[in-house]
């Protein structure tokens, strides 16, 4: 008996499905960073709302990334619905906190898909995903420093002005 | 749709049970789903659509529902010529057969990979 399944899509059942769990969490993640960006911009920060507009399209490019890939794959992908995105913030600090607890979620979520397909000796999604895990690396550096220039600068006085002019200037050279 | 079962030494067995039964054709690349009266023929997309939806069915909830709603399902499935009308015992059966040939699809690849490594 030949082996139709493999014959049609070369990632599993199980792996299909959480790839496109990762395309919502991606496409979550940008629209999380666009409601950021106009927080950002509302308030008078408009160096970090550029910054997280330009967060928004990446993480859009990832969503896309994981779309084609598990349709080149021969699998299904799944456009996401994505609601409950909070449009409000308690300070500017804040907006950095949850946008570093975004990445780490993010982080996690694609570690978890690598493990499930070491299991699965899929290595060729194993392959795919090692460009996400680099990517991660920056993210979570970026968020983290950003986090650090509160501590610092200071909020003081003029100190979340210049946090906001230099989270624009924030770079990854790893 | 073909209503009696004329099978062919083509076909092979994936999952039997007392109420239906699954086969494989390989040279038209499909399977065909006996149950309910019907031999139907599902492609690998239109397989997994109903996968999905049998799946989807709350069983525990229907069994629960009080309400005089007649005790059936329709399992309809976009770009798909078949579609079921299935009492709940009939959807407890079909779930039972699908479920079993997925495992059996599963170990079929299982064994497939284990060949090819071996070789």
């Amino acid at each position: 008996m030949k082996d139709l399944l493999r014959i049609k899509s070369l990632i599993s059942t199980e792996i299909e499905s959480l790839l496109n769990q990762q395309v919502k969490k991606e496409a979550y993640s940008s629209s999380v960073y666009l409601s950021m960006a106009s927080w950002c911009n509302r308030n008078g920060y408009d160096f970090s709302s550029d910054y997280f507009f330009k967060q928004a399209e990446e993480e859009r490019l990832h969503q896309l990334k994981f779309y084609k890939y598990i349709l080149d794959m021969g699998g299904n992908s799944i456009s996401p619905e994505i609601t409950g995105i909070k449009q409000e913030y308690n300070s500017f600090r804040e907006v950095f906190e949850e946008a570093l607890d975004q990445e780490i979620s993010v982080t996690n979520a694609i570690k978890n898909i690598y493990a499930r397909c070491l299991k699965e000796q899929d290595f060729v999604t194993v392959e795919f995903l090692n460009w996400f895990l680099k990517e991660q690396r920056e993210e979570e550096y970026k968020a983290r420093r950003a986090l650090e220039l509160f501590e610092v600068i200071g909020e003081e006085g003029t100190g979340r002005w210049q946090i906001d002019k230099h989270v624009g200037e924030i770079k990854y050279n790893g | 749709m073909i209503t009696t079962l004329t099978q062919t030494n083509q076909w092979t067995d994936v999952f039997k049970t007392s109420k239906g039964a699954i086969y494989q054709c390989d040279e038209e690349r499909c399977w065909y789903v006996d149950f309910a009266g019907k031999v139907a023929k599902f492609d690998y997309r239109c397989l997994l659509k109903l996968r999905k939806s049998v799946y989807h069915i709350n069983i525990e909830q229907a069994l629960l529902n009080t309400t005089k709603d007649p005790d059936v399902e329709i399992i309809f499935i976009c770009a798909c010529d078949h579609c079921y009308v299935l009492t709940l015992v009939q959807i407890i059966a079909l779930k039972e057969l699908l479920e079993g040939t997925f495992v059996m699809l599963e170990l079929n690849h299982i064994l497939h990979d284990k060949l090819v490594i071996g070789q």
